[in-house]
């Protein structure tokens, strides 16, 4: 970790005690973060973590409350402009004029960050056919499918100089195959471009790729580092067990008290290691009615930081969450 | 030269998108007809009528071509508050965003939008410009020239207007109620359909007509750019001929400051 900071002296994003609240909720607590240049980063953590906010102040379409941020050197209070001409965004909510064409779309976005007429010709064709939209440049957007909107806005993001993109959530809402797709494209860039590709997710499998991994909860970073290095620190083998009936759960439980319920009415056991494998077995062999022994993996991460798993996460306080984000995100309130 | 490009392609989205709407359209044509041929030609032979018993010319015009420059008027005050839903609807689908987080000013893309919407309502009010024929109204180049420079002024005011409207409404349903609320009262008090006869004093007005609907009137903003309308294209001026303008320019600039403001504060 320290060798690397070494290695690139000036980071790409730099916040200084973000701190922001939507009356009396938290969204985020004095957030310090440091994204070294050319890296494909990712904020992952449940909804509402404050991933969506965090992203909106970096572009500068909310104010923090308090704190300081820099993209590429520039200050984005004072110099919203210049922060903003190396910055490339895709919205959690599509940001495409419909009733305009794939070409024009681009052709606008070319022109409102000032890009010359002969690059923005050449660009628009380079980054349609990286995102394989080609044959659709004249069709309009409103017949495109939402995989296919998704990707002309990554495609978006790149036709000026963007030395950051920011993708908000650029998965959700999309079928396994689009998913793939979009994470190709980001490999793409990062071996091609010299940018900084900073993606929030609530997905763990899709962020072992990643150079570097931000897990944020509760409106704080927790920890960060490569998956590798995460796994190192902060991951344990999991024994997750469904005890076969109510006696054997309150064994289980008397026995190992650090054990997490999670919301199938599993039980997390977080110390696992060959040993208490066997010991657990001898044991309870017969009482459980399935057991798995996850690895350690960005997961098990999760869980010891957080003490609850990322996927639990109940679907009323996610639809909250969505109303919350469009709160923070209507400029007017 | 950058920042001009920028300008140019949020005015050209504007234009655009307008031109693309048929309905808008359609209506930007069948609403000049609708008064021109139908209002316009059905009310013409009562127009010269008497005032006490004694028959006078009201207006030394027909009301067709009274009824012209008023026409124009209404199509840009109808497409100039319409195009403010454009940022409703930016807003609603998230394309404002795209150019928030862009390196435009404020300033710029509020400036590119209203210009949009000015250019689109003031070709509406070429539509009606066109039938200057069947209206009998004579032109010539200068006169056009004057009068599409007076459109694009009122273009401008009422589409700044619009967006401060737009700023306090946030549902296309609500939007629709309330510019018609707005645009037909502001169009019927503006002497547009009937003349405050600049034969008769200011007492004799007050006679003929209701206090309170000639106190209208002359507070009525739109009033001025309906005299100024006909002073060019016909030559008749109900009020100081110069006052037509000043009022423009200067509902153009204020309305503009006001959106300005509020756009920067959103």
């Amino acid at each position: 970790m320290q060798a690397e900071e070494a290695i690139y002296s000036e980071p790409a994003v730099r916040l200084r005690n973000i701190t922001k609240r939507y009356g009396e909720t938290l969204a985020l607590d004095a957030v310090n973060l440091d994204i070294a240049a050319n890296q494909v980063v990712a904020l992952l953590g449940p909804n509402g973590a404050g991933k969506t906010t965090l992203l909106h102040i970096l572009c500068t379409i909310l104010q923090p409350d308090n704190g300081a941020a820099e993209i590429s050197g520039f200050d984005i209070l004072r110099q919203p402009l210049k922060a903003r001409k190396h910055l490339g965004v895709v919205f959690q909510e599509p940001s495409l004029d419909d009733r305009l064409s794939v070409y024009e779309n681009l052709d606008f976005h070319g022109l409102v960050y000032q890009v010359p007429w002969r690059l923005r010709r050449q660009r628009i064709d380079e980054v349609l056919a990286l995102v394989e939209l080609e044959e659709w440049r004249e069709e309009m957007v409103r017949s495109l499918s939402s995989g296919m909107k998704r990707r002309l806005e990554i495609a978006r993001a790149l036709i000026h100089d963007s030395r950051v993109i920011l993708l908000d959530e650029p998965t959700v809402g999309l079928d396994v195959q689009s998913r793939a797709r979009i994470w190709e494209y980001l490999g793409y860039l990062r071996r091609t471009r010299e940018i900084t590709v900073i993606v929030t997710t609530h997905y763990i499998d899709e962020v072992e790729e990643c150079d570097e991994v931000c897990i944020i909860d509760k409106g704080t970073i927790l920890a960060q580092g490569s998956p590798q290095a995460l796994k190192q620190t902060h991951g344990r083998q999991v024994l997750r067990v469904t005890p076969r009936d109510q006696a054997a759960d309150a064994e289980i439980v008397a026995l190992f008290p650090d054990a997490i319920r999670n919301k199938s009415d599993q039980l997390l056991l977080q110390s696992a290691n060959p040993q208490m494998i066997d010991d657990f077995l001898q044991q309870f062999g017969t009482r459980v009615r399935q057991l798995d022994i996850d690895t350690a993996s960005l997961e098990s991460v999760f869980l010891s930081l957080t003490g609850r798993e990322l996927r639990d996460k109940p679907a009323d306080a996610r639809e909250k969450t969505f109303a919350f984000g469009r709160r923070g995100g209507d400029f007017k309130r | 030269m950058g920042l001009l490009g920028g300008l140019y392609a949020i005015w050209l989205r504007e234009v655009k998108r307008a031109l693309r709407d048929r309905g808008q359209l359609i209506g930007g044509v069948s609403r000049p007809l609708l008064w021109v041929l139908i209002m316009g030609i059905g009310l013409n032979p009562y127009f010269r009528g008497e005032v006490y018993g004694e028959v006078q010319f009201v207006v030394p015009y027909t009301y067709l071509q009274f009824i012209f420059p008023a026409v124009i008027v209404l199509n840009i005050m109808y497409t100039s508050v319409q195009s403010a839903v454009s940022l409703i609807w930016d807003r609603q689908f998230g394309f404002l965003r795209e150019v928030l987080v862009s390196p435009m000013p404020r300033s710029l893309v509020l400036l590119g939008k209203i210009l949009g919407g000015s250019t689109v309502a003031m070709l509406h009010g070429c539509l009606v410009l066109a039938l200057a024929r069947f209206a009998d109204v004579t032109l010539s180049w200068f006169d056009v020239l004057q009068a599409l420079g007076l459109m694009f002024l009122l273009s401008f005011a009422l589409t700044s207007f619009g967006v401060i409207i737009a700023n306090r409404i946030r549902t296309f349903e609500g939007f629709g109620v309330f510019s018609n609320a707005v645009i037909l009262p502001l169009y019927f008090t503006s002497s547009s359909v009937f003349p405050l006869d600049p034969a008769l004093t200011r007492a004799q007005t007050r006679v003929v007509y209701p206090e309170w609907l000639v106190t209208l009137v002359e507070i009525n903003p739109v009033t001025y750019a309906n005299d100024a309308l006909r002073g060019v294209l016909l030559n008749f001026n109900q009020f100081d001929p110069r006052l037509g303008p000043v009022v423009l320019v200067v509902l153009a600039l204020v309305f503009f400051a006001i959106a300005l403001w509020e756009f920067r504060k959103a």
